[in-house]
């Protein structure tokens, strides 16, 4: 099981890989990334099962990079997706569900929330 | 407002296919808002968010009246407002015998023509963006002191475990022994202590759960290191847009060459001349030549 973890903030990272390795994932099979442009360069080169990102970012957001993994040709086109942002707002949530995310978490949230969202790809 | 975690459930169990649909479903449940709402609400809920800022009119409002009517209650104090207004006279009239002594409000104002300090450390955004990086180091260095704890935990438990399963078999066969001689005191002896042992080291996998389930707590909780940064980016978004809209006001696209301003102006106050002023000046000049 390979997941990317996209947020801007190390400590969020840190956050939601910690909950990823409570759930059985070694540390090695996830990769992080700091923004948008580096988390589509690390889907264009790896296969990931799961894409958790947030939604403000700097260079490129969470949103803009849904749109690209969704995008045709992409490898990445059905891979489950989790939005898990500050953003709140019931517009955004409808956006991003519009965009092609699989599920949405808004911050903050607590290590069994990410892990029931997290359990049914993981059984897949 | 913002959705509630069982509120995008619910709206993640319906399909979203239009707007529309996703309106009536959201309709439905409580404390959810549309975005224009809360576009409006937003700079207010940011203040207000934002401690230290309250509303100054009313504080030096009710300041002013608490502490009139606490110096009334005192007895011995009185308006010293008329002495003070005396005080200045005699002192203005004392600073105007002495030679040299200038008025310093006359400094004030001179200061106040002279642009603002805009070194690095007297921006606000790039103070609140130092405060953002900052803290995110710090949060990064509380994270790796509570991943260190984390760690020697797991150390902790797995040396416990061993000794936990160490101990149970010690008490299975002391057990046995015990059983098969039951006059030695000794067997007997030793496998109560086992057994106290043994409950020991149950007591120290409780205590580290427990230490461990804190700690992921305050994990958790640094979630608000992120949430509160993008408070003050929004804040600082607010700031950059306001400095754009003044300078879009202040600005002079005249393109005509500044003017020097003047210093005294008649009806600024003393310091300007009448005409028997400079009479005299002029007579003094004379005279001096």
């Amino acid at each position: 099981m390979k997941i990317l973890i996209v947020d801007d903030s190390s400590t969020m990272r840190r956050i939601i890989g910690n909950v990823v390795q409570q759930l059985g994932v070694p540390k090695e099979d996830f990769d992080e990334a700091e923004d948008g442009v580096v988390a589509w360069d690390l889907c264009q080169k790896n296969k990931y099962d799961v894409i958790l990102t947030d939604w403000n970012m700097p260079n490129m957001n969470g949103l803009e990079l849904v749109k690209h993994i969704r995008s045709a040709g992409s490898q990445h086109i059905k891979t489950p997706t989790i939005m898990i942002t500050t953003e709140g707002g019931k517009s955004e949530v409808i956006t991003a569900l519009k965009a092609g995310v699989n599920n949405y978490i808004v911050k903050p949230f607590n290590a069994p929330t990410l892990k029931e969202k997290l359990d049914p790809f993981f059984k897949k | 407002m913002s959705m509630t975690q069982e509120e995008i459930e619910a709206l993640m169990n319906d399909t979203v296919t239009e707007e529309n649909s996703a309106d009536d479903l959201l309709a439905g449940i409580d404390g959810i808002v549309e975005s224009s709402e809360s576009e409006d609400i937003n700079v207010d809920d940011m203040l207000a968010g934002i401690d230290g800022i309250v509303d100054d009119e009313s504080e030096v409002k009710s300041e002013d009246v608490n502490v009139d009517d606490m110096l009334a209650g005192i007895d011995g104090i009185v308006d010293d407002e008329s002495e003070t207004k005396s005080e200045e006279v005699n002192i203005d009239d004392m600073l105007a015998d002495i030679d040299g002594v200038t008025d310093n409000g006359n400094e004030k104002k001179d200061e106040a023509m002279l642009p603002l300090p805009s070194s690095k450390e007297h921006k606000i955004v790039n103070q609140l963006n130092e405060v953002a990086e900052d803290t995110e180091e710090k949060a990064s260095q509380i994270f790796d002191v509570l991943s260190l704890i984390l760690d020697e935990n797991e150390k902790v438990t797995k040396s416990n475990d061993a000794s936990k399963e160490f101990i149970s078999s010690q008490i299975e066969l002391l057990e046995k022994l015990s059983n098969k001689f039951p006059n030695i005191a000794l067997l007997e002896e030793n496998l109560k202590k086992a057994k106290e042992v043994e409950e020991l080291t149950t007591l120290t996998t409780d205590i580290v759960n427990g230490e461990n389930n804190k700690i992921f707590e305050a994990m958790e909780i640094m979630q608000y290191h992120d949430i509160n940064r993008q408070k003050i980016e929004r804040v600082m978004s607010v700031i950059r847009k306001l400095t754009q809209y003044l300078n879009g006001i202040f600005e002079d696209d005249s393109n005509k060459p500044e003017i020097q301003i003047a210093k005294h102006i008649s009806g600024d106050g003393s310091q300007t001349v009448d005409e028997a002023d400079i009479d005299s000046l002029i007579s003094e000049f004379s005279t001096d030549k």
